[in-house]
């Protein structure tokens, strides 16, 4: 609050104004507040959280991006982490929780220089020869896993496994990682589109009993009567009403004298839809799918002919399945040379648990495939979803840059005895705020060790000298709570993820620390009218 | 009266943590984060609770009044579960839990849940002592392993041919519903269902090629399996139309015998009397025309699907099919017509030139019975191979009725999970209490924290046999007891005897139950749990 009676109010009235110490400590509390929020779902221990919304959904995740999303925040600073770490799920996709524990962290261990009234412009200045020493030591530590397809491979398959292992899918991690790298690779040489990667949920079963599947499959019954299997098929993508087109124009009508007309124009219409289902069969298509309805007569009409009709399929699976057939959406049928079919090898109906679903195997774009989950309740298969879908964008992330390094919170500690040595050769009240960003680098492997219920000062100091013996590749064991060498457990990160989250947090925290005032405006009013 | 869950270790003992005690100063003492663990567990428990009662053979039925004012009574967890309003959101993890057991094996929803909250309830034990969640949940996934292994090892291998054992299985699950008194008709009649619709061929059965019909009216033992199909609307008939018809060519039409009507708005403008005796004699014409070409095709049993549009049939179309001796079913839901045309096997036709007499179906006899409470019509005698099979479901009020129906819905499910896992596994509790002693040996082999936990999941199991003799109003504690010195002596497939209320051998008092059930149960309870666990805090969102 302004201080009242010193001086003449500039503001609104409700409008508020932080300033100095109020302002400072608002911003690092909201800050940290939401880091601890998410400090317990990291690492290979780390814990769920339950999504309550307010409808009475329940969300069970750890996903930091998906938590974070979800929160509804009044706090400035807390925005702008969250922020970031959507950030970090667009670019990266994973690293979400990780850059939003070390923004936090830099805020926490800049709190004590700030109460020794050192200026934060001279910590960001700090922060910026931290931040760039950081990323040479990480950039050093990194190394190119490119090459040989095998290892690379095995790499892949190490990352994803690194990526799950503190998901839901834990128990069945291999297989996941497995079916995950498999998907990536399908896909790899076509620009990695990640929408050629289809996730199917069903219901039941266990999640061993998921698997990544040919091709794409959708949920939808074929029409009575019709093949239930169809090789060398071509198909019609479309988005078009089945029923007679009626004239868009509100009170049309018909007026005649007798019956005999009424059944004349019933006729007529439904000649006309005949017609367009005669110009759909002369596309030369023998599967249709159609985004609408298709009626009783067309289906005969399609069945008729050996046409294979499907209908009602969704949007989304529609335009799917237009880009991995390779067929273009078609609404009208006049010019058949116009209109592009999709081409599959093979369609044909599979069983997955109770119910029986289409599934277009050998597509013209050969790269697509889709990721079937069962599991036992939707929560589960909700979170599973996220989980795989964090794996493939980080290990889309490394397909196109292959630099990779050791997690466990080696690289962190990597990174602070490098920021350390520079704290060590840095003159004046900088060297301080580099040490605090080395602190904060420190803090998670700290929290990864806590959450796992093992003593974290203890495991980290160890790390800590066993990286100073020249073990650069020592890292946190969470299977048994020792140090060990992460070459040998494999547990592998991805560099592009690692960068990205440090640099996204030093400027979330820089852009926090910079701040001195904090005006809020007056919320807009409602229900006054 | 007390549950099996005995302390470990005596209550009066200061609550200490084990964790601080052990390692120092490992973790910060998360308050906040173990009160939402414990109110969790604690929403968790309540629902375990709520079911218990109903579990077994001498268990109690649940009377749900739902928001509309409907009320249901059953004795099926899962049905119990869904009707009820929970708000808690671990509470309603309980109830996914329970849909997931029916999706999964479809009996046992109510087992799943109680021994979730047997679990549950050791977890808050162990809590208590400062054990980290992690710990524990790796713990029970040990213990889980280890327990279906046992399961398999006293399972009993089962040959799906072996009508006389499934028939056993279903009567197990049969004997806790208020239908059991008809398991003797309803067990054969579920296991002949399923063997027809079954391809051996194949790993699963689709029970969507069992069509369960309900007809209010009769007693619970007229329910009957048809070869063929079963329809609850009557034959609709105008002028003493056939109401029995043999060597039956059904036709399944899609289009509608009325008056015509387009899409775009018409009117017929009459402007003298003369003009509308024509339009009304043109109107007799139109239907008695398409009438005649149903007719010529030989077809004298029409399935009529229902239209939203307009009417399916006038009474005009129902007069001139009646002279024409074509018996009529109308109402037929478009759903429905795929089921139809399977058993069939015959085509849908949806318009009158596409009515060729190669599409028709053909039946032995197709004949409108009398019932108490409306009639039914039967087409049997269908065209061989047919795997679809109806199941005519009755009973004396609807709540019965649709009770019936959801016990032969488990009866199915347990034929079914079968011929998934073909072996049985004693009933009665015998298994959870093998189990239990099982893991208390194995247990002694481990050390620490695990096998800690361990011997408190096999703990927890005795939550079964102690629930199942408290319903059927004996002692827990001397039922248990004695069950447990019978297990140690090597008694695998000792169980509780309701009826008689002592410890017999299951596997010769013919009690047995698909293995899938017990095993996915205890997989179920134990991920649910495990997800529980690994919660620590509760956000609301918008």
């Amino acid at each position: 609050m302004s201080f009242p009676g010193a001086g003449p109010s500039v503001l609104a009235q409700g409008a508020q104004d932080f300033k100095g110490q109020d302002a400072k400590m608002s911003i690092i509390i909201g800050a940290m507040a939401v880091a601890d929020l998410v400090k317990s779902t990291l690492g290979p221990k780390g814990m769920d959280k339950i999504l309550q919304s307010q409808n009475g959904e329940v969300t069970v995740t750890n996903d930091g991006a998906t938590i974070l999303k979800r929160l509804t925040l009044d706090n400035p600073a807390a925005k702008i982490l969250v922020d970031i770490s959507k950030t970090q799920d667009d670019e990266v996709g994973d690293g979400t929780t990780t850059v939003c524990i070390l923004a936090g962290a830099l805020l926490a261990e800049a709190d004590p220089l700030l109460s020794q009234r050192i200026h934060p412009q001279t910590i960001v200045a700090g922060w910026r020869l931290a931040l760039k020493a950081a990323r040479e030591a990480l950039e050093a530590a990194s190394w190119d896993i490119s090459g040989d397809e095998e290892a690379f491979k095995k790499m892949l398959f190490k990352i994803a496994k690194t990526t799950l292992s503190s998901k839901i899918v834990h128990n069945e991690h291999d297989q996941f990682a497995q079916m995950c790298v498999d998907a990536i690779l399908r896909i790899k040489d076509c620009g990695c589109h990640l929408e050629n990667i289809q996730i199917l949920k069903k219901c039941g079963g266990s999640m061993r009993d998921s698997f990544l599947a040919e091709g794409f499959i959708l949920d939808k019954k074929i029409g009575v009567g019709q093949p239930k299997r169809m090789e060398n098929a071509k198909v019609l993508v479309a988005n078009t009403p089945m029923d007679t087109d009626k004239i868009k124009i509100y009170g049309a009508k018909v007026k005649v004298d007798s019956i005999a007309k009424v059944a004349e124009i019933e006729q007529a219409e439904v000649a006309k839809m005949m017609a367009k289902c005669e110009k759909i069969a002369a596309t030369g298509c023998n599967v249709f799918i159609n985004r609408q309805l298709i009626y009783n007569k067309p289906e005969q009409y399609f069945a008729d002919k050996g046409v294979m009709a499907i209908e009602h399929a969704d949007f989304e699976g529609v335009e799917r399945l237009g880009a991995v057939l390779g067929a273009e959406i078609a609404s009208t049928f006049d010019a058949p040379d116009m209109i592009k079919l999709g081409k599959c090898d093979l369609i044909e109906e599979v069983q997955i648990g109770e119910d029986r679903l289409i599934q277009f195997k050998g597509c013209a774009g050969g790269e697509a495939c889709t990721i079937v989950l069962r599991g036992a309740s939707m929560h589960l298969l909700d979170e599973a979803e996220r989980s795989i879908h964090d794996a493939l964008c980080v290990l889309k992330t490394v397909v196109k840059d292959t630099r990779a390094i050791y997690g466990g919170g080696c690289s962190e500690v990597f990174m602070a005895e490098a920021v350390d040595q520079l704290a060590k050769t840095t003159p004046g009240k900088k060297s301080l705020a580099i040490e605090a960003f080395a602190k904060a680098l420190r803090s998670l492997p700290k929290t990864i060790a806590e959450n796992g219920g093992y003593d974290s000062t203890e495991l980290v100091t160890q790390l800590r000298a066993a990286h100073n013996k020249g073990q650069s590749s020592a890292g946190l064991n969470m299977n048994d709570g020792t140090i060990g060498d992460m070459k040998e457990t494999g547990i592998i990160e991805c560099f592009r993820v690692k960068c990205q989250s440090l640099v996204s947090a030093a400027e979330a925290a820089e852009m926090i620390i910079r701040v001195d005032e904090v005006i809020t405006c007056v919320p807009r009013q409602r229900g006054e009218e | 009266v007390s549950l099996p869950c005995l302390p470990l270790i005596a209550r009066s003992k200061p609550k200490t943590h084990l964790a601080t005690m052990m390692k120092g100063e490992t973790k910060e003492d998360h308050k906040q984060q173990d009160d939402v663990r414990k109110g969790n567990i604690v929403a968790a428990k309540a629902i375990a609770d709520a079911v218990r009662t109903s579990l077994g053979p001498r268990g109690m039925d649940k009377m749900i009044q739902s928001g509309q004012g409907e009320v249901i009574i059953t004795n099926d967890g899962a049905t119990i579960l869904k009707q009820m309003s929970v708000a808690h959101p671990t509470a309603k993890m309980m109830v996914e839990l329970s849909k997931s057991q029916d999706i999964e094996a479809g009996d046992g929803t109510t087992s799943v849940v109680v021994i979730a909250g047997g679990l549950l309830n050791c977890c808050g034990q162990l809590l208590n002592r400062g054990i980290h969640p992690n710990q524990i949940s790796e713990a029970f996934q040990l213990a889980c392993t280890r327990a279906t292994e046992i399961m398999r090892e006293i399972s009993i291998p089962v040959d799906f041919a072996d009508r006389e054992a499934l028939i056993k299985c279903t009567t197990t699950s049969l004997s806790s519903k208020v239908v059991s008194q008809s398991s003797g008709l309803l067990a054969p009649l579920a296991v002949d269902a399923v063997s027809r619709v079954a391809d051996p061929l194949e790993q699963s059965v689709d029970l969507n090629n069992i069509r369960i019909v309900r007809k209010l009216g009769g007693t619970v033992d007229e329910t009957e399996m048809v070869e063929g199909l079963v329809f609850t609307q009557k034959a609709a008939k105008g002028a003493g139309g056939p109401t029995r018809v043999q060597n039956a060519k059904i036709a399944v039409l899609q289009f509608q015998l009325s008056p015509p009507k387009t899409d775009i708005e018409n009117t017929v403008v009459i402007s003298d009397y003369q003009q509308m005796d024509r339009v009304l004699k043109e109107e007799r014409n139109y239907i008695a025309d398409l009438c005649k070409k149903i007719a010529k095709t030989g077809c004298n049993v029409i399935l009529l699907q229902k239209s939203i549009l307009r009417d399916a049939i006038t009474d005009l179309g129902v007069h001139f099919l009646s002279k024409l001796k074509i018996m009529l079913i109308r109402d037929i839901e478009r759903d429905e017509i795929e089921f139809i045309c399977k058993t069939l096997q015959c085509v849908p036709i949806a318009s009158v030139d596409a009515l060729r007499p190669e599409k028709l179906g053909k039946a032995d006899l197709v004949e409108e019975f009398a019932t108490s409470d409306g009639k039914v019509v039967k087409v049997t005698g269908v065209a061989k191979p047919c795997r679809t099979v109806s199941i005519l479901c009755r009973g004396s009020n609807k709540l019965v009725l649709e009770e019936n129906e959801r016990s032969i819905h488990d009866a199915l499910c347990v034929v079914r999970s079968l011929f998934k896992k073909r072996h049985m596994i004693p009933g009665g509790s015998a298994p959870e209490m093998e189990v239990s002693t099982q893991l208390m040996e194995y247990a002694k082999k481990l050390s620490g924290v695990e096998s800690y936990c361990v011997r408190a999941f096999a703990e927890a199991l005795e939550i079964i046999p102690a629930t199942l003799a408290e319903n059927a109003g004996l002692n827990p504690i001397t039922i248990v007891t004695e069950l447990r010195i019978r297990h140690a002596k090597g008694e695998k497939h000792a169980g509780i005897n309701v009826r008689k209320g002592i410890i017999s051998d299951m596997a010769e008092e013919n009690v047995l139950q698909p293995l899938l059930v017990s095993t996915s149960a205890l997989e179920l309870a134990t991920e649910c749990v495990r997800m529980i666990l690994k919660i620590d805090g509760v956000v609301p969102t918008l």
